[in-house]
This record gives C-alpha cells, sequence and structure tokens, in this order.
C-alpha cells in the first residue's frame, strides 16, 4: 500500500516559509550590505539628503523597506494559498485531547 | 535654524489631561476585558479562555502578535535621540517581520493545533512529538523566562502611573528609577497598575488581553503620526536636511552615521552586532511563545494573509516616523538630562499652544502606559495556561471540571500578581539585564523546534529537547561571558555575535544531529499531521510516553 500523499497544507506552508526566509535573508544582505559601505566611516560634508533621510539612510534602509511592502502585499494576495486549515476538533475532545500519558 | 530649547525651558510637566488620558486606558480596558469575558462564555472555558476559540480577526493577529512590549516603545526612542541614525539600521529588520511572523510558521501551527486540539503552546510540542515530557520542558522554559518578563513589565507600569501626576515635573518614562525614587507615588502606582491589568486579565483571559494589545497599537499610531505633525514641521522649518545637520552640531558627526554617537567607550552598532539584529528582531519573535499562541488562535487563512499586509504598513508608521521625530527631538533639544524623556518632552512641549494641548500631549503619553498593560496581561495568559493546562491538567487533574480549572486559573493569575507587586516592591536593578535574557534566551530554545515541529517529519522529541536546552543554555551562557569579559575580548571570541546567534546556531545543530542520532518518530503521528487524512477522519495524536 502506498503512502498517503502529503497534505497540500504542508507543502504550501514549506514553500511559504523557505520564500519568508529567502526575503529575509535578502533584506539583511542587502541592507547591512549597502549601509556598511555608505554609511559608515564618512565625513559630514559628502552627506546629502533625500526627505530628512541621510542618502544611506534613504537607499539602504527606506527603499528596501518600501520594496518589502510591496513584495509582502504581493505575496500575501498573490502567492500564499488559501487552503483550509482543517475544522477543530471538538471541544470534548479538545479537552480530553490533553495527552494523559 | 530652529532655536534649540533650552532642557530647562522645555521642562514642563504632564498636566490633568495626562492623567485623563490613562485613565481612559484603564477604564477602556477594564470595558475590553468584560466583552472578553462574554465572547469566552460563548463557548468552552479552557478554549474560550486561554485561545479566544479561534476566532482572531486580521486586526487582532496583526497588530498584537509581533509588536514589541511597552519597554521596546519607550526604550526605542531614548536610543536614537542618543546614538542618531544608526538605530535606523538597528531596527530595519522589522521591514521583514510581517511576514517572517506570519509566513514561516503561522498556517503549519494553525493547522496543527487544530488536528491535534491544541490550546497551548506546550499542547502543540505533546502532540507534535508524542512524548509528555517535550510539552512539560516547554511550559517549564515558557514559565520561567516570561515570569522575569512579566515583572519587570509591573515595574514600568507603576513607573508611568506615578510620573503621570500633575506637578510630578518627572517626565521619564523608563523604567530606570534613577532621578525617579520609590516613594508613595511609586507604591500607589503600582497598586493601581497590578489591580487593573490583573483584574481585567483575570476577568477576560486572552481575549482580554488580545483587545486591550490592539487598543494600545492603535493609540500608539495615533499617538506616533500627531507627533510627527507637531515636531517634525518645526525642525525642518529651514530644509528637510535641518534635524540632522543641526543634531550634528549639538553632538558630533558619528550622529549621523555608523556605528552610530557613542556613549562612553562602547560603539552603539558595529558590524557584528548590525548583522546580530536581523537575527534578534525578524527571527527572534518566530520563537516568542506568546506570539506563537496568537497564530494558533487565528481565524483562518484569510486572516493570516490580511496581517501581514497590515502589519507591514502599521511597522512603516511606527518605526521610521518615530526615527525622524527623535532626530528632530535632538535637534530641538539637544541637551535632555535623561534620555528616556524625548518623547513626553515633546509631546508636552509641541502641544503647548493648541487648544486641549494637555490632552493631546496625555493621548501620546497614554499609548505607552497602554502597551505595557497590554504586555502583562500577555504574559499573565501565557503564565496561566502554562500552569494551568500544561501541568495541573495533564499531570495532577486530568478530570478537573470547567470551574475547577477556572477557578485555579484565576487563583494562578492573583498569586503571579502578587509575585509581580512583591518583586517591585524593592525593585533590584538587573531587571533590565534580566529580560534581556529572559527574551533572548526564549527565542533560541524555542525557534529551532517550532521549525522542527512544522515542517521536519524526521525530528524527534529528544531532538527538540536537546534543541531547547542547548539553545537557551548557549544563550545564558553567551550572555553571562558579555558581561564578564571586557568588549574586545567577548567581541574576539563571538566575532561581534550577539549571543542569541549563538543561541539559534547552537539549538539548530543540536536538534538535528540529535534527531538523526536517535529513533525515527512513529510513522502513524509524523503521518496524522503531514499528510493528507480522509475528510472523516478526526486526528488527535496522544502522547505515549
Amino acid at each position: 500500500m502506498s503512502p498517503p500523499p502529503e497534505d497540500v497544507v504542508v507543502k504550501a506552508a514549506r514553500r511559504e516559509a523557505c520564500m519568508a526566509l529567502a526575503m529575509w535573508v535578502i533584506a539583511m544582505f542587502y541592507t547591512i550590505t549597502y549601509c556598511y559601505l555608505h554609511g559608515y566611516n564618512r565625513s559630514v560634508e559628502s552627506l546629502t539628503f533625500v526627505l530628512w533621510f541621510p542618502d544611506w539612510v534613504f537607499w539602504g534602509i527606506v527603499v528596501p523597506w518600501l520594496t518589502c511592502i510591496v513584495l509582502s502585499t504581493v505575496f500575501a494576495f498573490r502567492v500564499m494559498g488559501d487552503e483550509s486549515l482543517g475544522e477543530d476538533i471538538d471541544e470534548s475532545a479538545g479537552d480530553s485531547g490533553v495527552s494523559h500519558g | 535654524m530652529a532655536d534649540p530649547i533650552p532642557a530647562a525651558d522645555a521642562a514642563v510637566t504632564g498636566g490633568y489631561g495626562t492623567l485623563a488620558m490613562l485613565l481612559i486606558v484603564i477604564a477602556v480596558s477594564v470595558w475590553l476585558g468584560t466583552q472578553a469575558q462574554k465572547a469566552v462564555e460563548r463557548g468552552g472555558f479552557m478554549k474560550g479562555y486561554f485561545l479566544g476559540n479561534r476566532g482572531l480577526g486580521a486586526w487582532a493577529l496583526a497588530l498584537t502578535a509581533t509588536v514589541q512590549s511597552g519597554g521596546t516603545f519607550m526604550g526605542f526612542p531614548s536610543l536614537v535621540y542618543a546614538h542618531g541614525w544608526v538605530v535606523a539600521l538597528w531596527i530595519a529588520s522589522y521591514m521583514v517581520v510581517p511576514i517572517t511572523g506570519f509566513a514561516v510558521l503561522g498556517k503549519r501551527f494553525a493547522q496543527i493545533s487544530r488536528r491535534t486540539g491544541a490550546i497551548t503552546v506546550p499542547d502543540l510540542f505533546d502532540a507534535r512529538f508524542g512524548d509528555q515530557r517535550v510539552g512539560l520542558l516547554a511550559s517549564l522554559l515558557i514559565i520561567f523566562f516570561m515570569t522575569f518578563l512579566m515583572v519587570a513589565q509591573f515595574k514600568a507600569g507603576a513607573i508611568v502611573m506615578k510620573l503621570a501626576w500633575p506637578g510630578n515635573g518627572a517626565l521619564a518614562l523608563a523604567e530606570d528609577t534613577t532621578g525617579n525614587p520609590i516613594d508613595q507615588a511609586y507604591y500607589v502606582g503600582l497598586a493601581i497598575f497590578s489591580l487593573t491589568v490583573v483584574g481585567y486579565t483575570l476577568i477576560g483571559g486572552f481575549l482580554a488581553s488580545v483587545w486591550t494589545d490592539l487598543f494600545q497599537s492603535v493609540l500608539m499610531v495615533i499617538g506616533v503620526v500627531m507627533l510627527f505633525l507637531l515636531v517634525v514641521p518645526l525642525a525642518s522649518m529651514n530644509g528637510m536636511d535641518r534635524p540632522t545637520l543641526d543634531a550634528v552640531a549639538a553632538t558630533g558627526p558619528a550622529y549621523a552615521f555608523g556605528p552610530g554617537f557613542p556613549k562612553g567607550d562602547k560603539l552603539f552598532l558595529p558590524l557584528g552586532t548590525a548583522i546580530s539584529f536581523f537575527f534578534v528582531w525578524a527571527i527572534g519573535g518566530i520563537g516568542s511563545p506568546a506570539s506563537m499562541v496568537r497564530v494558533m488562535a487565528c481565524k483562518d487563512n484569510q486572516t493570516m494573509r490580511r496581517s501581514i499586509v497590515l502589519l507591514s504598513f502599521y511597522n512603516l508608521l511606527i518605526y521610521l516616523p518615530l526615527v525622524v521625530i527623535c532626530i528632530c527631538g535632538r535637534a530641538l533639544m539637544p541637551n535632555v538630562p535623561h534620555e528616556d524623556e524625548i518623547i513626553p518632552r515633546l509631546a508636552i512641549w509641541s502641544a503647548r499652544q493648541w487648544a486641549g494641548g494637555s490632552f493631546i500631549s496625555g493621548l501620546i503619553l497614554a499609548a505607552p502606559f497602554g502597551a505595557v498593560m497590554a504586555t502583562v496581561s500577555t504574559y499573565l495568559v501565557v503564565i496561566a495556561s502554562g500552569l494551568v493546562r500544561d501541568i495541573y491538567q495533564r499531570f495532577l487533574r486530568p478530570a478537573a471540571s470547567d470551574g475547577e480549572i477556572r477557578r485555579v486559573s484565576h487563583i494562578v493569575m492573583i498569586l503571579f500578581g502578587v509575585i509581580g507587586v512583591a518583586a517591585n516592591i524593592r525593585p533590584v536593578g538587573f531587571l533590565q539585564t534580566l529580560i534581556i535574557f529572559s527574551t533572548t534566551s526564549t527565542a533560541s530554545a524555542f525557534v529551532t523546534p517550532a521549525i522542527m515541529l512544522a515542517f521536519w517529519r524526521r525530528a524527534t522529541a529528544a531532538g527538540t529537547i536537546s534543541a531547547m536546552v542547548i539553545g537557551a543554555g548557549t544563550n545564558v551562557g553567551f550572555s553571562i561571558a558579555r558581561l564578564s569579559l571586557d568588549g574586545p575580548t567577548y567581541d574576539r571570541w563571538s566575532f561581534g555575535l550577539e549571543p542569541i546567534v549563538w543561541g539559534l546556531a547552537a539549538s539548530a545543530t543540536t536538534g538535528v544531529v540529535v534527531s538523526l542520532l536517535t529513533s525515527p518518530p512513529r510513522a502513524e503521528l509524523v503521518s496524522s499531521l503531514f499528510d493528507a487524512q480522509p475528510a472523516t477522519k478526526r486526528q488527535v495524536a496522544p502522547s505515549t510516553a
């Protein structure tokens, strides 16, 4: 007898978790690299501004932050699946569902 | 440039508007507690009281599951004021917190908790691994670390209450009592705060803590937006670059760059620390038991998706504006004696000429107070559920009735309220250190086990237990080393990384290695939680250990 197929929620959740962690890695790599190269050990004379932000803060933090919002929105509404999370087991079963060894 | 305001001139105090707003926050919180009680009564006690009948909507989930405690909101502005623009990098990983907070574990935690009927995080570990020892260890770690976190917040709440009193003259909202002596006003504040927060949490349980948390989150964003509109135009009337340049003139060039304007010899954000804080906020938050249980309580998948978007915009509205506000604060008030006072001083000073200015500043200042109350409430529920559900019901009284569980839950909350008060009658000075220990140790203990629980079929109970113990232990060990060693020595040994990074790494390595070295978990147990199930089958995963 062949084993049952993996639950669709498990597959979807694993894929989405990988994507979320990839986004974290990319955001960390870009932000820290950019800020370290452009925001550390500089002179005030070389500083320019975008709105209230020093240039390195704007391009290293504000822009990726806005990008993450766009990507998170796309992820939430276009990528993340809407699989059923399943029914909650009955309240009576839930309480007795505490394992008692 | 806008003329800097001497600190002495800005030393105004909270008026009756401030006190009125705190009283309104208290009244609304108690009312929310009573409303939560009505909602709890609609279902079974245990699931309603400790999990809100799995009915959290998008707003409640988004604004309460990953938003930081009152302590963080109170401490963050003082960091910006003290160290400058680099604090934006310190907090930058909040750009991905919405997606890591919900998309990594949310769907699986919600699914497994439904399949097993798990109500608490230890319940979930027990059911997933079929071993009571995993659940028991999770309970003990949660209760141990969260008690420290909760106790510290009592102190913060009492001090805020004390400082809000009109004519007090002190404005710092910090937990540090330097300059804020422990006196009668402190004890009155402690009593009012404790009675309020324990009272409404006891009445409404999990939902009371969530709804008050949501209320304070809304207050917070209103406060930040108002403060931004009041302060930033004043500081930048001669150009948007002026706040930074004026702040640099008042401090030094380091204020505009990394690693930040130093206090003493210590650099604020060297490269290793900057990397570490991407782990602290974005990954550490995944392992917070309070966050995990809220994800378990979410209504459905659509709720989770909406929460990601809501929280993304919420974080944007809170953190970057706060950085700009505090940079402007340094330009306008370069010499505030206590850095923690910058937000209250700006609020009271900038609203002084407006009709109802005291009320406006009170609204801004009530937000951190609400945040502290919501944090204590959250920890109380998690601790009580750990003791009542995971220890009392599981090991002592498996057949306890709803009425008995209700009574015991109330007794536990009152007991921990008393502990919170007793520990703060003579508050010790190293509580802030314990908070950091507890927060990062909890994350180090639970991130890897939670990921193993959700996604790795081969994960074993022994591997999970090892990951919890080694993760927490490594974090505590490195934290002690950092306190004991001088900075350069610690940096040489740790490559400049924060203890939590080593805690997470040790936990992951141990969890994987021990799982592979121990017998695989029962196939039917794993299949019941990872494989497609016939539509009619109900899954319960009992422990066999």
